[in-house]
């Protein structure tokens, strides 16, 4: 209780405005539009829809579901919606200016973990004949792409490059899948100042196509496999069409994965509003997260449903619910436990973190998205200026003295940077101090001195 | 008398027919007023019974093919189920409205309504247990079958497998040996290639024959078990209803708007107590405060509503709308400016080249266009004054329009304007010379020629540009829906690709009937416009 103490009454004396106990927020905006694509980690927010905890904030939200990654932040830089499921890469390339540029800031992180890389039957058989191991129905994990190596060597050698599938430039998808295939020593491909499809010197090119389309691009053979998030890599499996091979939890264990994006001049006008609605999604991951005394989740089912709906993620009940319940399908024959694919609130991970941007721009450096070589400051400074912990902390003031939320569950004393971890598919120590270092710790990609 | 009575209602009817182009149905109407019964039996036979008898020949084709052109996505979907999803979409737009009206309920209904509720709850949680129950037990069904077809398969492919390893290291044996020869010289260097391509020839054979066993399994396991598809669906749509039934609850107690109201309320009376008595200065201001914001929560629940997601109806309804006010630009731009290009040569040519260029550009293009354009009028949606101007005018507030409906509308008008600006300037044109010299004879002025001789004689063609028009705008709109993301039927369409569940093909089929019914009814509407404007009395074609 003593370190709680001690926050209030330094964060209070700064916001006594609003410290008044069990009261709402006075809000600047109480008609909310909220856009999504259709993925299991929209559910925060679908949830805190549908569960009515805006509601109780006393915000009325729509939320409304974006053909593609591009068109939602034009969406959210242009108004026509006040915040928005986005990827975590997002935000910060818009604030440095790579695509649309435009300052986007994010207080809340939605999840963890839950993409999954994908390979068509074809190269998945390919992949069993280069790698005896593999050829099992159920193969020790984690896979890495060794198994694929030769396959794109042979496809280089007829003057050929593997095409594969990412859902956008700056996804969270493009730098595992970048991850993992460079941790075997495959090239995937460089950006620079003219290229800006990242094709330069790369042994597998990588294409962008909404997660919606995915399956269908794998199946009329125009990518030979993909990174996605959920359910499309279990729509593969349910469809027969490809192989989910691995997931990004075996690329780098407890990922962050999306956030929750508004435009820094709206949480400028709207302050107030910005915490009730990071209050709101603070609860749905809760929710998201509760488990009984024996460790299942018990709130999944009844969230699987409500995704389930057309006007949400709209896949097949059955396909949402084997990642969203904790399992997960690599083939018909191969199922398994998966606790973690989605992490919603555990291990804080709703916290927005600014290692975890930090670790975004050292892969945007390390593929070419930033031409020039930064200082280390300017990592830590960007990631200042994205991620919002102020925000969030506040909104979990309000829960706390609310009482829906204890004070375990938020990290209230961090400086916003995780420990250093070498929990990567290829053990690399990834020490978020250290950008620079990190960056010049891997064998393909850009260094900097 | 009492004869011509009745035939003055036939001769209504069958004007109306005529007019609205149904003319197929007229032998129908003759036979009831006992018309030359034979001859018109003879037509109904001809003209209607044995097309009502082809499109049930085609239905019956499309219930027969449908299940046997497998996709990856899944069957082709038979009538019934096509039938089945709008009846699914019919009853989403129903849960809509049953959750607002909760939402609005108040005092003893509320009350009643939240009692029946629960005992449905009640009843259907039991029910989703037993379903769940009989799901798991079609499910160790399967499995168990499975488990028997595919287990000597599989056998035989482990011991396929465990054969060809053996052979193939065999085979490896052979090579080394006669590579050891070859090295030695006892062996010539030809004998060690064929050994080696016939290795790769026998390993290709072996893999070619454990795949095929493979695939016989997969081909086992995607089959799929009735009993276990049938209790699944059950289960599905009962723990819908049930969970439907959840929210109800929900909405009809906690969040209830007369629930939240009242708790406001009663927070705000707490505070006015509170304060009456309040101790000092301080205090009371403290109260004060937050009486006030109390009384501004009351205020926001006040003009509360429910926050419906989007039906079917809905989107219909704003495809529509979007539809129509696309034509009206076009049409708003097409007739005078046809108009012109029909009087004035010189205006004619100079716009041949633009009407040429533009005209076959793809709906696609011109979205895109004006979503880039239009997108620049409105830099802040929210706050726009025409939007919001719109947006609550009475019959159109709920459609929602933003900019998304305006450059879908734009991009109608743009692919729309040209058969009406080709066909009004041709209308035009093609004036009857004895008319125009009979304006000269008259003497009669520009605008007076215009409105007494150009505009009524071109008026047919004029129509028939717009029902093109407004035939090419319904297609184009979809499409621009779909793209655009902007709410309506193309949306819909869309959404539903992305969703890729397993209603996702019937819900396009549906679309595409509810599509063709709509734009059939607009094109019938624009030819009884256009019957009326024609006074030769011509046939419209269908």
């Amino acid at each position: 209780m003593m370190t709680l103490k001690k926050w209030v009454t330094t964060a209070g004396a700064a916001l006594a405005l609003s410290s008044l106990h069990g009261e709402m927020l006075d809000l600047e905006k109480d008609e909310l539009k909220f856009g999504f694509i259709k993925l299991t980690d929209c559910a925060p927010i679908v949830i805190a829809k549908e569960k009515g905890f805006f509601e109780e904030e006393g915000l009325q939200v729509e939320v409304i579901a974006q053909p593609n990654w591009k068109q939602l932040l034009d969406n959210v830089i242009n108004g026509e919606l006040d915040g928005a499921h986005m990827l975590s890469g997002q935000p910060i390339a818009a604030t440095i200016g790579f695509g649309t540029e435009a300052h986007i800031i994010t207080a809340y992180t939605l999840d963890l973990n839950g993409n999954g890389i994908t390979v068509s039957n074809a190269i998945w058989e390919q992949m069993q004949e280069n790698d005896p191991a593999l050829d099992t129905d159920t193969p020790a994990h984690p896979i890495s792409a060794e198994g694929l190596k030769p396959i794109v060597e042979e496809k280089l050698e007829e003057g050929e490059k593997l095409q594969m599938g990412m859902v956008f430039p700056v996804s969270t998808h493009n730098y595992e899948i970048r991850y993992w295939l460079a941790a075997s020593g495959i090239h995937p491909g460089f950006y620079t100042s003219e290229d800006k499809k990242g094709f330069t010197n790369a042994q597998v090119e990588l294409s962008v196509t909404p997660p919606p389309q995915m399956p269908a691009t794998l199946e009329s053979g125009n990518i030979s496999g993909y990174c996605v998030g959920e359910p499309w890599n279990q729509q593969a499996v349910a469809k027969g069409i490809g192989v989910p091979v691995t997931t990004n939890y075996d690329i780098w264990k407890n990922n962050p994965e999306k956030v929750f994006g508004v435009n820094a001049k709206w949480a400028e006008e709207n302050p107030n509003t910005h915490i009730a609605v990071v209050k709101a999604l603070i609860r749905a991951g809760k929710w998201l997260d509760e488990t009984d005394d024996s460790g299942t989740l018990v709130n999944r089912e009844e969230a699987v449903r409500i995704l389930s709906q057309p006007n949400y993620v709209g896949a097949d009940f059955d396909v949402i619910k084997n990642s969203m319940t904790g399992y997960f399908y690599f083939q018909k024959t191969d199922k398994r436990e998966m606790p973690d694919f989605n992490v919603f609130f555990k291990y804080h991970s709703t916290y927005p973190w600014y290692s975890d941007g930090i670790w975004f721009l050292t892969q945007m450096r390390r593929w070419g998205q930033i031409t020039e070589p930064k200082p280390a400051d300017w990592y830590h400074e960007v990631a200042k200026k994205v991620y919002r912990p102020d925000v969030y902390l506040e909104a979990a003031k309000h829960l706390l003295e609310e009482g829906h939320i204890e004070e375990s569950d938020i990290p209230w004393e961090t400086d916003g940077y995780k420990p250093a971890t070498d929990e990567f598919i290829d053990g690399v120590l990834y020490d978020p101090k250290d950008p620079i270092g990190y960056l010049n710790s891997h064998e393909i990609g850009n260094k900097d001195s | 008398m009492a004869e011509s009575a009745k035939d003055k209602v036939k001769y209504k009817i069958l004007k109306a027919l005529d007019v609205s182009g149904f003319t197929a149905f007229d032998p129908v109407i003759r036979l009831i007023f006992g018309e030359e019964p034979q001859k018109q039996l003879q037509a109904i036979v001809k003209y209607l019974v044995i097309p009502f008898f082809f499109v049930l020949a085609c239905l019956w084709i499309w219930t027969w093919m449908g299940p046997r052109h497998k996709t990856k996505s899944g069957e082709v979907p038979t009538p019934d189920i096509v039938w089945e999803s709008a009846v699914i979409n019919d009853t989403i737009a129903d849960r809509e409205e049953i959750k607002e009206q909760d939402f609005l309920l108040e005092g003893v209904e509320r009350e009643a309504a939240l009692a029946e509720v629960t005992k449905e709850y009640a009843v259907l949680s039991e029910e989703v247990k037993r379903l769940k129950e009989l799901v798991a037990t079609a499910e160790a069904e399967k499995a168990e079958l499975e488990a028997k077809a595919i287990g000597p398969i599989q056998e035989k492919h482990d011991a396929l497998k465990a054969e060809y390893k053996l052979a193939e290291k065999e085979r490896d044996e052979g090579i080394a040996a006669i590579s050891e020869e070859v090295a030695a010289g006892k062996a010539d260097t030809a004998s060690l290639i064929a050994a080696i391509r016939d290795d790769g020839v026998a390993t290709d054979a072996e893999r070619a024959e454990l795949s095929a066993l493979k695939s016989q399994i997969d081909e086992i396991r995607s089959q799929k078990y009735k009993p276990l598809e049938e209790a699944r669906k059950s289960y599905d749509k009962v723990a819908d209803a049930q969970f439907f039934m959840k929210t109800r609850l929900e909405f009809l107690d906690k969040r209830n708007l007369t629930v939240k109201l009242d708790e406001a309320q009663s927070k705000l009376d707490g505070y006015m107590t509170d304060l009456a008595s309040a101790g000092s200065a301080k205090d009371a201001l403290k109260i004060a405060k937050r009486a006030v914001k109390a009384e501004e929560s009351v205020d926001r629940l006040e003009g509360q509503e429910y926050a419906s997601a989007v039906t079917i109806y809905h989107q219909t309804k704003r495809s529509i709308f979007t539809v129509f006010v696309g034509f009206f630009m076009a049409a708003f731009v097409a007739i005078p400016v046809g108009i012109m290009c029909g009087l004035n040569k010189i205006f004619m040519a100079c716009l041949t080249p633009i009407i040429s260029v533009f005209k076959p550009v793809s709906p696609v293009v011109w979205l895109l266009i004006f979503q880039i354009v239009v997108g620049a009028f409105f830099p802040d949606p929210e706050n726009h004054a025409l939007l919001n101007f719109l947006n609550e005018l009475p019959l159109i507030s709920s459609l929602e329009i933003n900019p998304a409906l305006i450059f879908s509308a734009c991009t109608v008008a743009m692919c729309a304007v040209w058969p009406a600006l080709v066909n009004t300037a041709l209308g035009v044109s093609s004036i009857d010379q004895d008319h125009i010299n009979v304006a000269r004879v008259l003497r009669l002025g520009f605008w007076n020629r215009l409105f007494k001789i150009v505009i009524p004689s071109a008026l047919p063609l004029v129509f028939a540009g717009l029902r093109i028009s407004l035939g090419v705008g319904w297609m184009v709109l979809i499409a621009a829906e779909a793209l655009s993301s902007s709410d309506g039927l193309g949306k819909f369409v869309w959404d539903e690709y992305q969703n890729g569940s397993s209603l996702t093909f019937a819900n396009i089929i549906m679309v595409c009937f509810v599509v063709g019914i709509i734009g059939f009814l607009l094109d019938r509407m624009m030819i009884v416009l256009q019957r009326f404007v024609s006074f030769d009395g011509g046939g419209t074609s269908v």
